[in-house]
């Protein structure tokens, strides 16, 4: 599904490159799941952006699902993006000004599903995830384990085959923690691909495969 | 999409209740004031258009270059319509009004058929048969076509048909003055003329046909009192008319009758020629021409028009570049969203759509409350503007153009913003790491924009206050204060002398004087215009041109003038119905050594007996004097009555009951000289109070601007304060800090203002012959209130930034 070949990534600091990415290369089978740890700094989101098409590394080549990513126009790389990814964050990024029906409903928009279709599709994540008596509240209104389950469902709205999860479990409890795996678990089990960084050695046991990583190479 | 849009558009506004109130207020009240201003224009550019073949009709202007400037002027000659249809071809019609006083058109007492109550009414005014056709209103009874044919005929507005007759009014005689010998009969009603007409004011349309107003006068080339309009053909060249108007009027007429008269021919007459001013622009195009004034009631002046379009344009600029600066300034807390929708699959462009939706619902709501703002302001706007102008809003293009107007105005504000915040990089912007670049020319030189135009109203404003001022507080050599003006007093005819005496034999009145000629130029006073020579010079000399009024033995004393060689007029004295008070300036004129017992004549031979100082009695526009004959005759309608200041209230009720015994059937009519003087310069004061709240909008709607952009900057300073703060900075440094910086700005602003400002009003006060000088303090001053209330507008927020705890602005991640 994704191969990623010796991607380079720099910051200029004082006319010496500082590497965030240093020659990495990796390939990623559909349906599987991976974590990728290390420590701060050490590049993860980074790498996870640039699968996630957020960000470009300097130097090195991208294949998605058979196309080259980084030579495509904006749009085609916002389509494949819109068909096939889903994004998880650690502060859940969810749109303050819109309900958790709304939220679950805006990938949709910009997919240009029609009305109804989005309906039927939002009725069944909300169902699915078993938030249908949230559907008309604020994010504000729910608690962080709960926000993170709408981010989810939302990231999942569109179907996409590859989720990628940016420390998804880093603001919630232990507790809360554990059934957002499950959630992954379980959507793996599906088929979904998914990638996530995480700092916690239990959550990296959910996944098929462990990526390591320190001063931005694979180790 | 767009339902979603509109949604998130209105969450958004909901939720920065303060932001979308200042992004809102600015733009409603920018909008109110633009839709006044092109209700202004709009009326302004539509006089006479309502007329057919307009195209084809013109009013007669001369032009003459005197010194470095080209007068202009439209008073000629009685002969002049008649002869130019009969002697040029290409003329279909020709047609004169008679606008003066001194021939009874102006304010007159009216009374009806054999009823003995007299009225006071105004816009009486003389006409040929030929201008109603040129002008023609709808007729609600009579016939128009030919209406004023004959002799004393007249027709008369809708208004005052209603006003004095119950029935049809055609065939009702009226009276005027109570001259019994002269009935007017009533042969029409028209319709009220419009107030986009050059007519309009104008209610009583008097027959110029039959009897001359004396002795020789509709063959007198050389007495010119009447406006004179021409209808050419169809087709016919203007240039080549205008050769042949002036060239028939000049060469065949005007110059050998000249001459014909004994007078001396001034050659820069050579040079003078007649051009052909086309009724569409009469209204805008008449500024200059110094008599348009007795013959239009109701000005424009095309300056005006482009000074309000311009500042129409300022303020909805100020407006739109708020809402840029409100709408980046609040980037920061949108670079989130922005993130997110990025991520979660948006393209740029449908975030540009999203935000060119939220900001044309900022101006559709602006729209809607600045429609209600204009409809409130619209009686305080057309006092201001003198106007009454309504809002057009059941004409077919008014709400298709401020549909288009809200497009236009949203997105152009909506633009600039969209585009800044849809090219956040989503990672960056979640990150909440967008900042952008510290000092931003663009949004600086918005604010400079912004300061400069208020700087520049503000000292408009100044300007404008000092000078009229400046006029009301001129020493005019005569003493306009407690004088009271009787009017239609011509009535009572014989009664007058002991009318004078008892008024006279008052408590508090001090002095009495009847005539027409005030020393102030106000309602039913005269003016003429006389060559005056030394007597026996008449062949050899240029005449000098001057007043000449009738007045009475009191005159001097009632207005206060000062005699200066000579004595005052004695009515015992058999001589003195042939004497002559001068003022100094005809004296200097005549260059009158010894002008006492000096003998001068403008065709009468007058024996000089007096010399009064030079007193202004024109306005402080123009030269405010020339020469002045006056001598002690007269038929006078007004009467002048000097009072002591105290108990100013019986002596008025005092006056009223002589009045009534003398004049039953009339209601008293007076007003006081002073504000009479006042209403002269109605026109500057209007200037100077649309100069004031033009500032005053441009000022408050630049702060609203610059709150925002304090906002703005100081967020993206937030951690520098805090740093600076834990460095221990003090409150006033950091104060100085985060000010100076608009400061700067300001003082750019002030730097190239003032040369506009300068420019601008000193082109203002070339208007006026009295005017003052321009001084330095008053950009001083407008810098400082600038500054001053820029550092009010911004003291909430820095105060705000300052008084933070530097450990939450420090805390970020």
């Amino acid at each position: 599904m994704i191969q990623l070949k010796n991607l380079f990534k720099w910051y200029n600091v004082g006319g010496t490159r500082s590497f965030v990415l240093k020659d990495v290369s990796l390939d990623i089978a559909e349906g599987d799941f991976i974590s990728i740890m290390g420590p701060s700094g050490s590049g993860k989101s980074t790498l996870l952006n640039i699968i996630g098409m957020l960000d470009e590394p300097d130097e090195g080549q991208y294949i998605f699902m058979g196309e080259n990513v980084l030579e495509m126009k904006a749009k085609k790389r916002t389509q494949l993006y819109q068909s096939h990814i889903g994004y998880v964050f650690q502060a859940y990024h969810l749109l303050d000004e819109l309900t958790v029906y709304e939220n679950i409903e805006t990938p949709l928009i910009y997919k240009d599903i029609s009305s109804k279709e989005r309906k039927a599709i939002v009725a069944d994540m909300l169902d699915r995830f078993g938030i249908v008596g949230k559907k008309d509240l604020f994010p504000a209104q729910l608690s962080g384990g709960q926000q993170q389950i709408v981010g989810i469902a939302r990231a999942l709205a569109g179907s996409p085959k590859l989720l990628l999860a940016d420390e998804p479990t880093g603001n919630l409890n232990s507790k809360q923690g554990e059934e957002i795996m499950d959630l992954f678990k379980q959507l793996n089990d599906d088929g979904v691909t998914i990638i996530q960084v995480t700092h916690s050695e239990k959550n990296a046991e959910y996944g098929k495969r462990v990526v390591n990583m320190l001063d931005g190479q694979l180790k | 999409m767009i339902g979603n849009n509109l949604k998130i558009a209105w969450r958004n506004m909901a939720k920065n209740k303060l932001y979308s109130f200042i992004k809102i207020g600015g733009f409603a009240f920018s909008i109110a004031i633009c839709i006044l201003i092109v209700l202004y224009i709009k009326h302004e550019t539509s006089y006479n258009k309502f007329y057919p073949d307009m195209d084809r009709i013109y009013r007669l202007v001369i032009q003459l270059p005197i010194e470095n400037k080209t007068e202009r002027w439209v008073s000629l000659s009685a002969p002049v319509a008649p002869t130019l249809k009969a002697e040029i071809p290409s003329i279909e019609q020709t047609g004169r009004i008679l606008p003066n006083p001194l021939f009874g058109a102006g304010s007159n007492q009216l009374s009806l058929n054999n009823s003995p109550d007299s009225h006071y009414d105004d816009g009486f005014v003389y006409v040929d048969q030929s201008i109603l056709d040129m002008f023609p209103m709808p007729m609600v009874s009579g016939q128009l076509s030919h209406a004023l044919d004959k002799p004393n005929t007249l027709v008369i507005t809708r208004s005052k048909a209603e006003k004095y007759f119950k029935n049809d009014p055609i065939g009702q005689t009226i009276y005027l003055n109570n001259n019994k010998s002269k009935a007017y009969t009533i042969t029409g009603v028209i319709e009220d003329m419009p107030n986009n007409s050059t007519l309009a004011g104008y209610s009583f349309f008097m027959s110029l046909a039959g009897e001359p107003f004396y002795q020789g006068e509709q063959t007198a080339w050389l007495n010119n009192n009447y406006t004179v309009y021409v209808k050419l053909k169809p087709n016919v060249s203007i240039a080549l008319a205008e050769k042949e108007i002036s060239k028939n009027y000049l060469e065949i007429h005007y110059l050998p009758e000249y001459l014909k008269s004994g007078r001396k021919l001034n050659p820069l007459f050579k040079q003078a020629k007649i051009t052909l001013q086309n009724a569409l622009d009469m209204h805008l195009k008449s500024a200059d021409i110094s008599d348009d004034k007795v013959s239009t009631l109701n000005r424009g002046d095309i300056r005006m028009v482009w000074t309000f379009a311009t500042v129409a344009l300022f303020i909805l600029f100020i407006a739109c570049i708020n809402f840029i600066n409100l709408s980046t300034a609040n980037a920061a807390t949108r670079a989130k969203e922005i993130g997110i929708r990025k991520t979660i699959g948006s393209s740029r462009k449908l975030l540009v759509g999203q935000f060119l939706v939220e900001a044309i619902c900022y101006s559709v709501l602006s729209l809607i409350i600045g429609l209600f703002l204009s409809w409130l302001l619209l009686p305080v706007f057309n006092h201001l503007a003198n106007k009454s102008l309504t809002i057009p809003w059941i004409a077919a293009y008014f709400f298709p153009s401020l549909l288009a107007a809200i497009l236009v105005i949203g997105l152009l504000a909506g633009i600039y913003p969209a585009l800044y915040l849809s090219k956040f990089k989503p990672i960056t912007a979640l990150k909440n790491n967008v900042i952008g670049s510290k000092s931003s020319l663009f949004r600086n030189s918005l604010v400079v924009f912004q300061f400069a135009t208020s700087i520049i109203l503000i000292v408009g404003a100044l300007v404008t206050n000092k000078q009229i001022n400046y006029i009301l507080d001129k020493d005019l050599g005569f003493d306009k204060e407690q004088v009271i003006v009787l009017r239609g007093i011509s009535t009572l005819s014989k009664q007058l002398p002991s009318l004078k005496n008892e008024l006279k034999s008052l408590p508090n009145v001090t002095s009495v004087s009847m005539g027409d000629f005030l020393p102030v130029p106000i309602d039913g006073a005269k003016r003429n215009g006389n060559p005056f020579w030394v007597d026996g010079r008449k062949d050899f000399d240029m005449a000098t041109q001057g007043q000449f009024w009738e007045i009475d033995q009191d005159y001097l004393n009632t207005f206060g003038l000062h005699l200066n060689k000579g004595r005052n007029f004695d009515p015992t004295r058999a001589t003195d119905s042939s004497s002559a008070i001068i003022n100094q300036k005809l004296a200097d004129e005549l260059h009158l050594k010894n002008p006492i017992g000096a003998k001068i004549t403008n065709g009468n031979t007058w024996t000089v007996i007096g010399v009064v100082d030079d007193f202004i009695f024109e306005s402080l526009k123009d030269k405010g004097y020339t020469g002045l004959c006056m001598t002690l005759q007269g038929n006078p309608s007004l009467l002048s009555i000097k009072v002591k200041p105290q108990h100013l209230k019986e002596t008025l009720a005092d006056i009223t009951a002589v009045w009534d015994k003398f004049a039953p059937n009339q209601q008293i009519n007076y007003s006081f000289l002073d504000e009479g003087f006042e209403s002269l310069y109605q026109d500057v004061e209007r200037t100077k109070n649309i100069f004031t709240c033009f500032a005053l909008v441009a000022i408050f709607v630049a702060a609203l601007g610059l709150f925002g952009l304090a906002t703005y900057v100081t967020q993206q300073r937030t951690k520098e304060i805090g740093v600076r703060k834990v460095l221990g900075a003090s409150a006033i440094r950091l104060l100085r800090l985060l000010s100076g910086d608009f400061i700067k700005l300001v003082f750019v602003a002030l730097v190239i203002a003032t040369p506009v400002a300068w420019w601008a009003m000193n082109q203002w006060l070339t208007d006026f012959n009295y005017r003052i000088e321009i001084n330095w303090l008053y950009f001083i001053l407008a810098g400082m209130s600038a500054i001053l209330i820029a550092l009010g507008t911004i003291s909430y927020q820095t105060w705000k930034a300052i008084r933070a705890n530097p450990v939450d602005s420090l805390r970020d991640e």
